[in-house]
């Protein structure tokens, strides 16, 4: 009969044979972490140009930027934008941006690639299940990237889509035909993709973890994706719905988003009933927590590499940063309707949302507060990651405080769809997330490619972004109070015009840190080739990780299964060989 | 006999499954009868989702088998399932804002 | 250093590492999981309707007692295909391939007579008026949350049916075990829990009274 007990093993699969099972349907889950990964540099490579392209154009509005009519003539005649374009633009960057960078690289990219490694695991639950993942993925990309070559270009209603503009089709402006329908079918596409990864994730760190890796022993990286996880099972699962019922607004004629009695270039619409409430609702039921999907990794990668480079564990350990982080993902379930405070909504459930909003700043403190604690009157190693890690702290507080002031509907009523809250949402999201992938990527390169990157390109890299990223965003906050609405193209009124200079600034910053941003991608990709070679354990540091080769062997393990004794971050241990005692020795601990 | 479930079956069979499904089928025969009694909406509503929650928990304890395994699985999943669910009652207060749009215009 | 480090406290042990949490395989965990987000999925799409249904003054109430009717039969059958279903997973845990899969197509059988019925109902309709965009009778969103959320549903009986076949063949053959047909039982029965709350929110209270 059945026998369950192995059932309790690892699933195995044998190596692959050829190169399409080896490099392209790969089941190993570090192939799989690396296609997300190169998929997310792509998609930010376009995302960054995107941004340059439209901070140009806010900084020099009559300027043409040569080559551009060449992509859309409709959009950019004599390379100069329109507005509607600008529109287009900003559209695609948002979605690129939150979607496939920020959703993608912490958690589908590094957690593929390092979760099963640092449970001790051969590899994800569900292999085939993690393969199909990214494809579906990336057929969601090309699907999105694909609206930049259609005649209408992306549709011009931002990566939050609000309805109506985004159910009416093409009538009501460029892209909103075929470029929305094409949008909705990709963000569905992603929905998928997201729910088979969450699924597999919160399997595998259930019920893959090595003997004695207990709950309480995993890493704060492996607790974060973990969590996150559980907030994208959730949240998907209500986007996905959403964009069915706004694909049939536009083909089948529905009108769950289209109210009744708007005209259209003088035509009556013939839709009635609808809620562009509704849409808002279900789209930022998702959004507010998807936006904690996109930080929580990067709060788990700059804990676990902090901890590293400071030679100890975090202040209270696992427990603070992991309750804290379980708070925040509950919390943030509550908290969706600070997005919608001007919309026009029950202003009774304002109050109910920004007081968990205000509330959900507590963990997000208590994290920050213990990271500095744990830094103060460390010897850290100012290595690279270590930098960045260090930097995460800043700017993740920085953009956090700007939070505060956003909390209260009283404040937002002026400052909703401001710069300020470009320059917040950026901080955290464009700066913090992002952060914490460089942080990932200078840490666990030389276990990913057995090569070191360049200290000097990674010091110069993450000053000149460091400065950078506080040069382009910081000034969006002032020019945010002064009133600057976002999503302009041009800024024509009198009292944006005093304004301009500042813009300027900021794009001169933005071309600036994007220099540096090619500086990596030169790091990146000529150390895969010349880094000098790198060791298993190159950082001196505890977790499973460290213990296989640099790259690691297909089963991660060698066939061993690795049995777990310590903590993850027994650093700083007197007596211990050079400070420290890896998460799988043998060896006691003097105190325990 | 199987040596293979690893759950308790403590119940004699199909037997047992042959009597929830006859409750099922009484409960949606007395759903079905209230549809014709003339309640008000709100009442129908709050019947009629209770009777279909106590159906929904049947079918998970019994024929999905929750009941018999371990406890921490159904706690792990369902609180998270009806939280999500419940916070999204917070999208019905705007649902009747155009009805109730002159409450607030004093 | 040694495994008493590694404390073995009844009940806990099992989340120390090497072992099952749930003492159920991973990929009916996994299974669990997926219910878990299609269930907050066909609960979106009931907020959406119960939403749009108060946010309009002239909701219809179309269903003539044929109709409701129809359901309740639609509910017996899919009722009784999840009874036929775990009658093909206990079947299935004792060793008895052929019944279990003489009871999975039972099942199978429940779910087409379902769609059946479900199709003539919505030709019907669409015979009476009905539409995504209009009808005679009342809000035009009637049509489009009708169709939404019953074609959902009805897309993932289908799909159930396409499944149930898939592993009753590879339980036949021997590449597929009983815990494979218990999975693809949990599946089933989430379909029918789902539509135990479809049913009375959308036809019962829209029942036509006369």
């Amino acid at each position: 009969m059945h026998d369950t007990s192995d059932q309790a093993a690892v699933h195995h699969h044998a190596p692959p044979k050829g190169f399409l099972w080896t490099h392209v349907f790969s089941l190993d889950h570090k192939v799989i972490g690396k296609q997300y990964y190169f998929l997310s540099l792509a998609a930010v490579v376009i995302g960054m140009v995107l941004s340059w392209i439209m901070r140009f154009h806010l900084a020099w509005a009559a300027a043409a930027i040569p080559g551009l009519q060449h992509l859309s003539q409709v959009g950019a005649p004599g390379g100069i934008i329109t507005p509607e374009y600008y529109l287009s633009l900003l559209t695609l960057h948002g979605t690129l941006m939150v979607f496939f960078v920020l959703t993608t690289a912490p958690q589908a990219g590094f957690g593929n690639y390092f979760l099963p490694i640092q449970i001790g695991a051969e590899d994800m639950a569900f292999p085939r299940l993690n393969m199909l993942s990214f494809w579906v993925t990336f057929v969601g990309f090309v699907t999105l990237v694909s609206t930049l070559f259609i005649s209408d270009g992306p549709p011009i209603s931002g990566w939050t889509a609000y309805a109506p503009l985004s159910a009416l089709g093409n009538d009501a402006g460029p892209g909103l035909g075929r470029g929305q329908i094409l949008w909705v079918i990709s963000i569905g596409i992603f929905c998928i993709g997201s729910l088979l990864g969450a699924l597999n994730f919160i399997a595998t760190t259930l019920d893959l973890r090595c003997k004695g890796m207990t709950l309480a022993r995993m890493p704060y990286t492996v607790w974060a994706w973990f969590i996150t996880a559980v907030l994208g099972l959730l949240a998907f699962a209500v986007l996905l719905p959403a964009c069915v019922l706004l694909v049939l607004d536009h083909v089948g004629g529905t009108s769950f988003f289209i109210p009744g009695g708007l005209v259209l270039s003088d035509k009556l619409q013939p839709h009635s009933g609808g809620s562009t409430l509704l849409w808002q609702h279900m789209f930022w039921f998702f959004g507010h927590p998807e936006v904690y999907i996109a930080i929580i990794p990067g709060i788990g990668i700059t804990s676990h590499i902090l901890a590293s480079t400071a030679r100890k564990p975090l202040l209270g350990g696992s427990r603070v940063l992991v309750g804290c982080m379980v708070a925040i993902a509950f919390l943030s379930f509550t908290v969706w309707g600070h997005h919608m405070f001007i919309s026009g909504m029950n202003p009774f459930s304002s109050l109910l949302f920004s007081v968990p909003t205000l509330i959900i700043t507590i963990p997000a403190s208590i994290i920050s507060l213990n990271w500095i604690a744990t830094v103060f009157g460390a010897r850290l190693r100012f290595h690279t990651p270590g930098l960045f890690a260090i930097g995460f702290i800043s700017v993740f507080v920085t953009g956090g405080l700007s939070g505060f002031f956003l909390a209260q509907p009283s404040l937002d009523i002026y400052l909703h769809a401001t710069y300020f809250v470009v320059g917040h949402f950026h901080m955290v999201m464009g700066v913090a997330a992002i952060f914490g992938m460089f942080a990932g990527t200078y840490f666990w390169f030389p276990k990913m490619f057995g090569r070191m990157m360049n200290e000097t390109m990674g010091k110069i890299h993450f000053w000149v972004t460091f400065i950078g990223v506080y040069c382009i965003f910081m000034p969006m906050h002032y020019i945010g109070l002064a009133g600057n609405v976002r999503r302009y193209s041009a800024f024509v009124d009198d009292y944006l015009i005093p304004l301009i200079p500042v813009h300027k600034f900021i794009t001169i910053a933005a071309f600036v840190t994007g220099a540096a941003q090619l500086l990596f991608l030169f790091n990146l990709f000529w150390s895969m080739y010349r880094g000098k070679k790198a060791e298993e354990n190159p950082w001196d540091s505890t977790t499973l990780e460290w213990t296989i080769p640099s790259p690691p062997p297909f089963d991660n393990f060698g066939g061993r299964h690795p049995i777990v004794y310590h903590d993850p971050y027994e650093l700083g241990v007197e007596g211990a060989k050079g400070d420290y005692v890896m998460q799988d020795s043998p060896e006691k601990l003097a105190q325990s | 006999m199987s040596e293979s479930t690893s759950h308790d079956l403590s119940k004699a069979g199909m037997g047992w499954f042959l009597k929830i499904w006859g409750v099922l089928l009484f409960l949606t025969a007395i759903e079905v009868f209230l549809a014709y009694e003339d309640l008000p909406l709100h009442i129908m509503l709050i019947l009629l989702m209770g009777i279909s929650i106590i159906k929904a928990a049947l079918i998970l304890a019994y024929f999905m088998h929750l009941r018999y395994e371990r406890s921490t699985l159904a706690w792990t999943l369902l609180p998270a399932m009806v939280f999500v669910l419940v916070m999204m009652v917070v999208f019905f207060p705007d649902s009747v804002r155009i009805e109730r749009l002159g409450e607030f215009l004093h | 250093m040694s495994e008493s480090d590694i404390t073995l406290k009844s009940g806990r042990a099992d989340w120390l590492g090497g072992e099952l949490p749930y003492a159920i395989p991973s990929k009916k965990l996994g299974m669990w999981l997926f219910i878990v987000s299609d269930s907050i999925t066909f609960g979106a799409v009931l907020v959406c309707y119960a939403y749009l249904r108060l946010a309009s003054p002239n909701w219809p109430t179309p269903f003539r007692l044929s109709s409701i009717v129809n359901g309740a039969i639609m509910t017996f059958v899919l009722l009784s295909s999840s009874v036929t279903m775990v009658a093909a997973v206990e079947a299935a845990k004792h060793g008895r391939i052929a019944a279990s899969v003489r009871w999975l197509s039972a099942t199978m059988l429940g779910g087409v007579v379902f769609d059946i019925l479900h199709i003539r109902e919505w030709l019907g309709l669409i015979h009476e008026g009905l539409r995504l965009y209009q009808n005679p009778w009342g809000s035009s969103l009637f049509g489009a949350a009708f169709f939404t959320l019953t074609g959902l549903h009805m897309t993932h009986v289908t799909v159930g049916v396409i499944y149930l076949g898939i592993v009753a063949i590879g339980f036949r053959r021997g590449k597929f075990t009983s815990d494979d047909v218990e999975i693809s039982g949990l599946y089933w029965h989430f379909v029918d829990l789902v539509w135990m709350f479809v049913f009375p929110l959308v036809y019962l209270l829209s029942a036509r009274m006369h």
